[in-house]
C-alpha cells in the first residue's frame, strides 16, 4: 500500500514546521521514513543541502534528526537517564563504562534549561505519561538533534500541559533547531508552527505560513472540501430509564493503586454520556470495569437495575454491555482469526450458532456474510483473517458485533482513533443510531472536539475521579480544558 | 532482503515446505557422512531399509512411534491455545506410574477392565502432573514453561527413587537379580494390551488409541465451542476475556488435557511395550521434548502429529536396529535434528513472502 | 576438620556447580537479550566432545593443550549458538521449539555421540586435565582449604567471568544496550541500537560459555568422553538462570547450591546418614518454582522477572 505518494516539503533551521493531516494522511510513515524506519521507494530526503540515505534509525540519530513517537519507545524499567543515554555514541554515552553521574548532571542540566522537570534518577514506570513525555524529548535534546519531530505530541496532554510544551518548542527553536510538529489539531498547528505543511492522502497539498492561515483555510485543504463544523444537532430524543448506574465505583489500575476512585454516573437510555479526559486518568480503568474485563473494589455498578457482581465479562456481556475497547486489534479482535470467527466472538455461546457443544458453520458464514454486506466492510470474504483489514473496516466489525447483542448500554472507548475522516463519520453515526433506538451511549475520548460533536452530556476525568459533569450544549472548551487539568471542580 | 506478511497462504506451501525441506535436510545429512568418511547414499538406504521396508521394520517403526503420537499430541493440544507446556517428558512418567500401579494392582481382574483401569489412571496420572502448572499459570500468571520443566526432572527422580532406591510397591524385590539390579515389578499378562496383526504389520492398542485421540482431537479443535475459545484465547488472550470467555478454566482444560495424553503415552510404553517401570529407559528416550518437535513440524495438525511421529520413529527405529560397529551412532539424532531445523526455516516461507531487493 | 561434610559438601559443591555456572553465564547472556536458548545441554555437549578431542590430538605442553581444548569447545557451542540465533533471529522461528531442536541435533544420540564415536573417543582417560593448582599444604588449610585452594583453573577463571559478566551487565554501555535490547527492543531499535546484531552476538557467546561449560565435564569432572556425559547438566543450567533471577552473582551462589545437592546425599551416606539422593535432589527444582511463584506479582516482575521481550521475535516493519 502507498501511505507516501510524492511528498515535497522543506523545513529551514530554526522554524518550527507542521505537518497538518487527518488521520492516514501518512503523517506518521514519512516521519517514519525521516528516521530511518521505513525506507522510502522513490525519491529523497535531502539535509542541510546533502542528500541522505537512512537504512536504519542510527543513520538518521547520526544526521541529527531525532523523532518523538506516539507511542513512547522508552524502557519501562530503566531509569530516566539510562533511557537518555540509550544508543549514544558520543560525549560522555561514548565510553565503555557508563558514566552514571555525569549522565544524570547532565539530564538534569537540560531538563533545567528547557523547563522539562522531570528526576533523572526515577524509572520509567513510575512516571506519568506527561513525564515520559518530557523523557522523550530529553532523550532527543540529549543527542543533541537539529532536527526533532514530534508525533501528535498533545494527545496525551491537557490543554494547560500542552501550552507548556509549546513554551518548550520554542525555546528549541529559539536555540536554531528544527522541530517538526504532526498533528491534525488545526488550532494547534496555528498556535505553535511558523510554516505548515498539509498533507492528504499521502501527498503533500500546500505549505503555507501558519500566521496567514485560519483554521477553516487549513481544515479546507486538509479534508480537500469545507468541512462542517459544530455541534451535535441539538435535537435530541426522549430519554429513557437508567440504564448504568455507577455509585461510588473504585477499581485497581495495572499497577494494584486505585485507578478508578469514587466515580458515580448515570446513564439513561437513548443518550450519549461522553467522559472526557487526559489519557491516564483511570478513563480506560473505568471502561474496562463497567465491562467486566477489571474487578470492582468498592461501589457498584447496575445495569438495569441490576447489580453486577464485577470482574467478569461474561455477566456484563449477558446484562447487556457492549463494549468498543481502545485496542481494536487485540482486544475487539483475535487478529488471527478470520472475519466471521470474529463477528461470532461473543454468540459463539448462543443457539442459533452452536448447538451444544458444537458450531455450526453454516450459520456463522451467513452471519458473516450478513454483517458484511449491511456494514459494508471492505474485504474479500469472511475468512479474511482480521488483522488486514483497515482500521475503519475492522471498527465496523466490532460495532456490528456488538449492536448484534441487543444490548442496552454501548461502552465506547476511543472508537474513532486511527481512523480517516469517512471512518469517524461511520462510527460517530452508528453511536447515534445506537442512542436513537433506546440504548445509553458511553463514549470515551481524550479529542474534546468529538466529545462535543456528539454527546449530550459530558463528565471530565481527572486523576480517576469525576470532577464535573456538563451539559454539552453549553460546556466551553477552556472550562472543560481546566477540569481536565484537575483545576474544575463538582461547582 | 525484505520480509513481509503473505495476506494469503497457498494451500500448496503447506505441502511443498515440509517435502523440500525434508530433502534439504537429507542433503545436509549426507554432508555431514561424507566428511566424516562415509558413504552417504548406502547410510541413507540402509536407514530407509530398517526403518520402512525389511520385513517387520514397519512394526517396529510404529512401536518407535506411538509414544511420540502421543507426546506429540500432547504440545499440539497445548501450543495451540499458546501454552507451552513442556512438561510431557515428566507427564509421560507420571503416566507410566500411575499406569504401571493400576495394571500391578488390578491383576487377576479380566483383562479389558486392566485396560480400561490402566488407560484411565494413565490420563489422570498425566492430568494431575500438567494440573500444578496449570494452576500456578491460572492464578500467578507463572510462566508454565519453565514450571513444566522442572517438574520433568522432579518426576524423573521421583520415578528412580521409586525403582533404585525404595522398596516401594513397584519396585521387583524378589529372586536373585532383582537384588542386584533394581528393576520395576512385571507387569502381569492381563495388563499386556492387545495388538492386531494386518499383513504382517502389527498395530499396538496404544498407536490405535492414538490415532483415537488425534481424532478427537481434531474433532474438539476445529468443531466445537471449547475448540473455537482455545483458538481465540491462543490467537488473543485479551480478546477472549473480552468475549467473556473463562480463561482461568480454559487454561486448566487444555493443560490437563495435555497432560492426559502425555500420559495416556506413558500407560501404554507400560501397557505396550516394556511391561515394567523402566526409569532409564524412558529418561533416554526423551519422548516428551521429541514430541514436542514432532508437534513443530506437523504444524499442530493431529493427524500429521501421528505421520511425522511415524517418521521420526522410523529414524529411531532404525538406529537401534543398525546400531553397531560399521553404523555411526548419532546419526539419527543428526537427521532428526536437520529436518526440524530445515522445517523451522521452511516455516518462514509458508508465513511470509521473501524478496530479494539487489 | 576438612573431612567434616560441610566442607566436603560445599567443596564438591564447588566442582559440580562449575560446568553449571559457565552454561548459566552464557544463557543470562543470551535471555537478557531476549533469545531463550533451550539447547544448552546440546552445546554443552558439543563443547564436552570437542573439548576432548582437541586434548586428544594436539601435542604440548598441559597448559597450552588445555588452553586450546577451551578454545575449541566456545568456539563449537559459538557454532551450535549460531543454528539456534539463525534460526530465531533472522528466520523468526519459534525459540522453544529450536532450542528444543538444537538438543536433539548436538546432544546425546545426536552430533556429540556421533562425533565422540567417529573420532574414537569414548572410554579413554584424558591425557590432560585441570588439576589443583595451589599447593598441597595450601589445600589442607581448615575449611578454606578444600573449598577455595582445592580447586582447578576452571573454578577460578569462572569467578573472574562471574564479575566481568555482571560489571559488563551493570556498569557498560554495552550492557545497558544489551539490557534495553531485552526489555524493548523497539526502543531500542529507535535509539540506533541494532537489534539482531546484539542478539546474535550475545547468543553466540553464551553458546561458547556453553561449550566451555561442556568442557569443565569432559577435562576436569569425569575426566574422559563417554556419550550423554553431562547428564541434564544443560537443562539445570536454564532452571538456575531462573532462580537466579537473570543476575550473574545469583548464579553463582545458584550453581554451587545445585552442585551441592547433587553430592550432598553421597557425602551424608558417608557419615552414616542414608537419605533418598533422589527425593533430596528434587529440592533446588522445587525451589525455583517457589521462587518464580514468589516473583509472580507484577511490580516483583518488574524487578526480577525474566527481560520483557523474552522469547520474542522483533520485526520492525510489522504494522
Amino acid at each position: 500500500m502507498v501511505a507516501n505518494d510524492h511528498v515535497d516539503f522543506d523545513a529551514a533551521e530554526g522554524e518550527v514546521h507542521a505537518l497538518l493531516g487527518e488521520n492516514g494522511a501518512g503523517k506518521t510513515t514519512l516521519s517514519k521514513m525521516l528516521t530511518g524506519l521505513y525506507r522510502p521507494d522513490e525519491g529523497e530526503i535531502v539535509l542541510f543541502g546533502r542528500t541522505v540515505e537512512f537504512s536504519s534509525p542510527r543513520d538518521a540519530l547520526d544526521a541529527g534528526i531525532a523523532m518523538v513517537h506516539q507511542h513512547f519507545k522508552l524502557v519501562s524499567p530503566f531509569t530516566v537517564a539510562e533511557n537518555v543515554v540509550l544508543g549514544d555514541q558520543r560525549d560522555v554515552g561514548r565510553s565503555f563504562l557508563l558514566r552514571q553521574r555525569a549522565i544524570e548532571s547532565r539530564v538534569e542540566e537540560l531538563s533545567r534549561r528547557y523547563g522539562l522537570a522531570v528526576d533523572p534518577r526515577a524509572r520509567i514506570w513510575q512516571l506519568s505519561v506527561g513525564e515520559q513525555q518530557r523523557v522523550e524529548i530529553l532523550k532527543a535534546l540529549y543527542q543533541d538533534a537539529r532536527i526533532l519531530i514530534l508525533d501528535e505530541p498533545t494527545a496525551v496532554l491537557t490543554p494547560q500541559e500542552a501550552e507548556a510544551l509549546f513554551e518548550t518548542i520554542r525555546a528549541m527553536a529559539a536555540d536554531g533547531r528544527t522541530v517538526i510538529f504532526i498533528s491534525h489539531k488545526l488550532h494547534e498547528v496555528k498556535a505553535v508552527a511558523d510554516r505548515v505543511t498539509v498533507l492528504r492522502r499521502g501527498k503533500s497539498v500546500a505549505t503555507v505560513p501558519a500566521a496567514d492561515a485560519t483554521p477553516r483555510s487549513l481544515a479546507a485543504l486538509m479534508v480537500g472540501r469545507e468541512l462542517e463544523t459544530g455541534r451535535r444537532s441539538t435535537e435530541r430524543g426522549p430519554t429513557g430509564e437508567a440504564v448504568l448506574e455507577l455509585d461510588g465505583v473504585w477499581a485497581d489500575g495495572d499497577r494494584g493503586v486505585a485507578a478508578v476512585k469514587d466515580v458515580s454516573l448515570t446513564i439513561r437510555g437513548g443518550e450519549i454520556v461522553g467522559v472526557a479526559g487526559v489519557a491516564g486518568n483511570g478513563q480506560r480503568e473505568l471502561a474496562e470495569t463497567i465491562v467486566g474485563m477489571r474487578p470492582v473494589t468498592r461501589g457498584a455498578v447496575q445495569v438495569c437495575g441490576r447489580r453486577l457482581s464485577g470482574g467478569d465479562p461474561r455477566e456484563a456481556i449477558s446484562a447487556g454491555v457492549a463494549y468498543v475497547p481502545e485496542d481494536r486489534l487485540g482486544t475487539g479482535v483475535a487478529p488471527g482469526l478470520s472475519i466471521a470467527s470474529n463477528i461470532v466472538l461473543k454468540a459463539y455461546r448462543r443457539s442459533p450458532v452452536s448447538s451444544g457443544p458444537m458450531l455450526r458453520f453454516g450459520r456463522i458464514r451467513d452471519l458473516a456474510r450478513g454483517v458484511i454486506d449491511r456494514y459494508d466492510v471492505r474485504t474479500s470474504g469472511p475468512n479474511v483473517p482480521a488483522w488486514q483489514l483497515s482500521g475503519g473496516n475492522l471498527q465496523k466489525v466490532v460495532l456490528a458485533r456488538e449492536f448484534s447483542g441487543d444490548p442496552a448500554v454501548l461502552v465506547a472507548a476511543s472508537p474513532t482513533r486511527g481512523l480517516d475522516v469517512a471512518g469517524i463519520e461511520t462510527v460517530h453515526s452508528y453511536l447515534r443510531d445506537a442512542a436513537s433506538t433506546g440504548v445509553g451511549v458511553l463514549l470515551i475520548s481524550e479529542d474534546l472536539d468529538e466529545i462535543l460533536a456528539i454527546a449530550d452530556r459530558v463528565a471530565v476525568m481527572y486523576e480517576g475521579t469525576v470532577v464535573g459533569e456538563r451539559d454539552a450544549g453549553t460546556a466551553t472548551v477552556e472550562e472543560l480544558g481546566l477540569m481536565m487539568a484537575g483545576a474544575g471542580s463538582e461547582d | 532482503m525484505r520480509i513481509e506478511r503473505r495476506l494469503r497462504q497457498p494451500w500448496w506451501l503447506t505441502v511443498v515446505v515440509p517435502v523440500v525441506s525434508i530433502a534439504v535436510a537429507f542433503v545436509l545429512s549426507g554432508f555431514v557422512l561424507f566428511l566424516t568418511g562415509h558413504p552417504p547414499l548406502k547410510s541413507f538406504h540402509r536407514i530407509l531399509d530398517a526403518a520402512f521396508i525389511a520385513n517387520g521394520a514397519l512394526s517396529e517403526t510404529v512401536i518407535a512411534a506411538t509414544p511420540l503420537a502421543f507426546t506429540g499430541l500432547a504440545a499440539a493440544v497445548a501450543f495451540r491455545m499458546n501454552l507451552f507446556n513442556i512438561g510431557g517428558e515428566g507427564q509421560l512418567y507420571a503416566g507410566a506410574i500411575t499406569g504401571a500401579a493400576i495394571g500391578l494392582l488390578m491383576a487377576g481382574s479380566p483383562s479389558p477392565l486392566v485396560f480400561a483401569g490402566m488407560i484411565a489412571a494413565g490420563a489422570a496420572g498425566g492430568a494431575l502432573l500438567a494440573a500444578i502448572p496449570a494452576l500456578l499459570r491460572a492464578f500467578f500468571s507463572t510462566n508454565e514453561i519453565i514450571t513444566s520443566l522442572m517438574l520433568n526432572y522432579v518426576v524423573a527422580l521421583v520415578l528412580e527413587y521409586l525403582i533404585f532406591d525404595s522398596h516401594s510397591y513397584l519396585r521387583d524385590t524378589s529372586g536373585f537379580e532383582a537384588s542386584v539390579f533394581p528393576q520395576g515389578k512385571t507387569l502381569p499378562d492381563e495388563a499386556t494390551w492387545s495388538s492386531w496383526t494386518i499383513h504382517g504389520l502389527v498395530l499396538p492398542l496404544g498407536f490405535l488409541l492414538a490415532i483415537a485421540v488425534a481424532t478427537l482431537v481434531w474433532v474438539l479443535y476445529t468443531r466445537t465451542r471449547f475448540g473455537f475459545e482455545v483458538q481465540v484465547i491462543g490467537d488473543s488472550a485479551r480478546a477472549g476475556r473480552y468475549a467473556g470467555m473463562r480463561t482461568r478454566r480454559k487454561i486448566l482444560a487444555v493443560m490437563c488435557l495435555s497432560g492426559a495424553i502425555a500420559g495416556l503415552g506413558g500407560a501404554s510404553q507400560m501397557g505396550d511395550f516394556r511391561h515394567q517401570l523402566d526409569p532409564q529407559g524412558l529418561r533416554q528416550a526423551n519422548y516428551g521434548y521429541t514430541g514436542i518437535v514432532v508437534a513443530a513440524l506437523a504444524r499442530y495438525n493431529p493427524f500429521a502429529v501421528v505421520l511425522v511421529a511415524l517418521l521420526l520413529g522410523g529414524l529411531t527405529n532404525a538406529g537401534f536396529t543398525l546400531q553397531g560397529a560399521d553404523f555411526p551412532a548419532g546419526l539419527v539424532g543428526v537427521m532428526q535434528g536437520l529436518i526440524l531445523f530445515c522445517a523451522l526455516g521452511g516455516e518462514l516461507f509458508v508465513r511470509y513472502r521473501v524478496r530479494f531487493a539487489w | 576438620m576438612n573431612n567434616s561434610l560441610v566442607v566436603v559438601v560445599l567443596a564438591s559443591g564447588v566442582l559440580y556447580g562449575t560446568p553449571l555456572l559457565y552454561a548459566a553465564l552464557g544463557e543470562v547472556l543470551a535471555e537478557r537479550s531476549g533469545v531463550l536458548n533451550l539447547g544448552v545441554e546440546g552445546m554443552m555437549l558439543m563443547g564436552a566432545v570437542m573439548g576432548f578431542w582437541t586434548v586428544e590430538r594436539v601435542d604440548g605442553p598441559t597448559p597450552l593443550v588445555l588452553a586450546a581444548s577451551i578454545g575449541v569447545a566456545a568456539l563449537v557451542g559459538a557454532v551450535m549458538a549460531a543454528i539456534h540465533a539463525f534460526l530465531v533471529i533472522t528466520l523468526r522461528a519459534n525459540q522453544i521449539v529450536s532450542g528444543l531442536a538444537l538438543t536433539i541435533f548436538a546432544g546425546a544420540a545426536g552430533l556429540s555421540s556421533y562425533l565422540g564415536n567417529d573420532l574414537n573417543l569414548a572410554g579413554k582417560p584424558a591425557k590432560h586435565q585441570f588439576q589443583e593448582i595451589f599447593p598441597a599444604s595450601w589445600q589442607d588449610l581448615p575449611v578454606i582449604g578444600p573449598i577455595v585452594f582445592g580447586q582447578s583453573l576452571l573454578v577460578y577463571a569462572s569467578w573472574v567471568c562471574v564479575v566481568l559478566v555482571a560489571l559488563y551487565l551493570t556498569r557498560t554501555r554495552l550492557g545497558l544496550n544489551l539490557r534495553a535490547v531485552g526489555e524493548s527492543p523497539a526502543a531500542a531499535d529507535a535509539m540506533g541500537v541494532n537489534v539482531s546484531r546484539y542478539r546474535y552476538a550475545h547468543t553466540l557467546v553464551g553458546g561458547a560459555f556453553a561449550g566451555v561449560g561442556g568442557a569443565a565435564f569432559s577435562l576436569s569432572i569425569t575426566p574422559q568422553w563417554v556419550d550423554g556425559l553431562t547428564q541434564g547438566a544443560g537443562w539445570i543450567a536454564i532452571a538456575l538462570v531462573i532462580f537466579a533471577f537473570w543476575r550473574p552473582t545469583l548464579c553463582l551462589i545458584g550453581a554451587y547450591f545445585f552442585g551441592a545437592f547433587t553430592a550432598l546425599p553421597f557425602a551424608l551416606q558417608g557419615h552414616g546418614v542414608t537419605l533418598a539422593p533422589e527425593l533430596f535432589q528434587t529440592l533446588p527444582y522445587v525451589a525455583t518454582i517457589l521462587a518464580l511463584v514468589l516473583v509472580s506479582s507484577r511490580a516483583a516482575r518488574l524487578r526480577f522477572g525474566a527481560p520483557a521481550a523474552l522469547g520474542l521475535p522483533y520485526v520492525r516493519e510489522e504494522r
